[in-house]
């Protein structure tokens, strides 16, 4: 293990179900990690943990080539509306993060309330930061709003996706009903670049049919870059190439602002989750030297 | 009690204020519009708009449920902030409004015509208040986004929100379908029985923007988004988006 995910070395605090707020569980993670020095050079260390269950956050064992991964668990298996989840990271000044989840979560069908995700990611100056949730899969009639803030020293490089998968492809399960309402902030040096809002409400067949809409597209995904001195941006020739290998995948790369968004829609949940692991492979090589893969229980 | 009912209708509009809504949204006003496709040149390069059933289609998508339904709703903001004189209010739909681009020309799109139309109303429409709020803006160094700007305009004018958004979204629409005209290509005619099966769709447009509440902003046209991008390399373009 890494040196700073012993308890005794930070200050990690925990509570079990909890019920105020007035959701139907609110869990949450509030994670910081500093940089430290080690004996063979710099290092990052837990700085503090404080968690709500439904949430836990384990930190595996990984290559010492690797950042120090959280991996991010629901021990409830899924989410129903009333849920009300919070997940904060900080990552201090120089510090360097992988913070995924384990597995994909599965948001149930709702009588009526709405499942809140909150996620709030803030990288400091010279910090590393890769933000790499599994997959949303949306059941028929599921009621989502999330909404994903990133805050960027501008000295930071950050590397965040997020995966949406709409019905279970395994059942053949079309969605008719219900609402997905997904949000990014993302900000640079305290200046809000970029927001994105998806709404999908009312008929959701209709949207997902449309052609101007999904097109017939039940998986897609969003992967945003920043890295001082445009150093994302130079990324987006090569991820270009690189998507044009994906025929099954309607995807492309954009700038706005200073930050590389890379989007991806496909009838294929494989083949969207492979071009998206391409990009993410690639992208965290070019920037960081990581190894080009997606970490391992990604490999399913 | 006494005295004549005001109008009940949200989409009443005083003779004066047709008149303005009907010059600044107007294709011969000057913030460009007939530059920008909004990623139709796309759709039809690649074989997705190819006739008038398939704009009609699509342009309707992008009223109700892309940069539409986006626009509307920061239009709306903007006006009441301003009805309100919530200065802070108009700053923060400014900044939403300004951010809320999905891609790099649609980036470009909004922000070149919010400024034309801006200049334009300030140099040939001057209304008391204005250059306050313009002020104001360029303070928060960000360009204003075509939305923000001509709901700016319109509450210092003193005309509904009911109107304005009908007439943004009709302007919105009538240059995508001449877009498509110019580049599918289709008869004049064609042209005009698309645009006239925009009818319904802006007037549901409109008023559906006029009951959504502010934390249900968004859009669901993840291919329109697509075609933008793609756009960016297409290999010969008319339209700078």
């Amino acid at each position: 293990m890494y040196d700073g995910t012993s308890p005794s070395k930070a200050g990690v605090s925990g509570r079990g179900m909890a019920s105020s707020g007035g959701g139907l569980r609110d869990g949450r993670i509030g994670l910081r990690v500093r940089a430290a020095q080690g004996n063979d050079g710099p290092v990052t260390r837990l700085a503090e943990l404080d968690q709500a269950a439904p949430l836990r956050c384990l930190f595996p064992t990984v290559s010492k080539a690797e950042p120090l991964t959280a991996c991010l668990t629901n021990t409830a298996g899924g989410l129903v509306g009333g849920d009300c989840l919070s997940i904060a990271v900080t990552v201090d000044p120089g510090a360097r993060v992988l913070v995924m989840a384990q597995a994909a979560e599965k948001l149930y069908r709702s009588k009526g309330p709405d499942v809140r995700l909150d996620v709030s990611l803030s990288a400091g100056e010279g910090s590393w930061l890769e933000w790499l949730p599994q997959e949303m899969i949306v059941h028929n009639r599921a009621r989502l709003r999330r909404v994903t803030r990133l805050d960027v020293d501008p000295g930071a490089t950050v590397l965040a996706g997020e995966m949406l998968a709409l019905g279970r492809a395994a059942h053949r399960e079309r969605l008719t009903e219900g609402l997905i309402h997904d949000a990014w902030r993302v900000r640079v040096g305290g200046r809000l670049v970029w927001a994105d809002a998806l709404h999908l409400e009312g008929d959701l067949a209709e949207a997902i049919a449309h052609p101007a809409g999904f097109d017939g597209a039940v998986a897609l995904a969003t992967l945003v870059a920043y890295a001082p001195d445009g150093a994302a941006l130079a990324l987006m020739e090569e991820i270009r190439e690189r998507l044009a290998a994906s025929p099954k995948v309607r995807a492309g790369a954009t700038e706005v602002r200073g930050l590389l968004i890379t989007r991806f829609l496909s009838e294929d949940g494989l083949a969207l989750r492979a071009a998206f692991a391409d990009i993410w492979g690639y992208s965290r090589q070019a920037l960081g030297r990581y190894a080009p893969v997606l970490p391992r229980p990604w490999h399913v | 009690m006494g005295g004549p009912m005001p109008p009940t209708d949200a989409f009443s509009c005083p003779e004066d204020g047709l008149f303005r809504l009907m010059a600044w949204l107007s294709p011969s006003f000057p913030v460009g519009a007939f530059t920008w496709s909004h990623g139709v040149e796309y759709a039809v390069e690649v074989g997705r708009v190819t006739n008038r059933a398939s704009l009609t289609a699509w342009v309707s998508w992008i009223l109700e449920a892309g940069a539409g339904r986006v626009d509307a709703d920061l239009l709306r903001e903007a006006m009441i902030a301003v009805a309100a004189d919530d200065l802070d209010r108009l700053l923060r739909v400014t900044e939403e409004g300004d951010a809320l681009r999905g891609t790099h020309e649609m980036v470009q799109e909004s922000t070149t015509q919010g400024e034309a139309f801006l200049r334009a109303i300030g140099d040939c429409w001057p209304v008391p208040g204005l250059e306050r709020w313009r002020a104001a803006l360029k303070g928060l160094g960000r360009p204003c986004p075509y939305p923000v700007a001509v709901g700016l305009a319109s509450a210092l004018h003193g005309i509904p929100a009911g109107p304005v958004l009908s007439a943004f979204l009709h302007a919105l629409g009538a240059n995508l379908i001449s877009a498509g005209v110019r580049l599918v290509p289709l008869g004049q005619t064609d042209g005009q029985k698309a645009l006239a099966a925009l009818g319904a769709v802006v007037a549901r447009a409109a008023r559906a923007s006029l009951e959504r509440p502010w934390e249900d902003l968004g859009a669901a046209a993840p291919m329109v988004d697509w075609t933008s991008i793609r756009h960016e390399t297409q290999y010969t373009r008319l339209f700078r988006s």
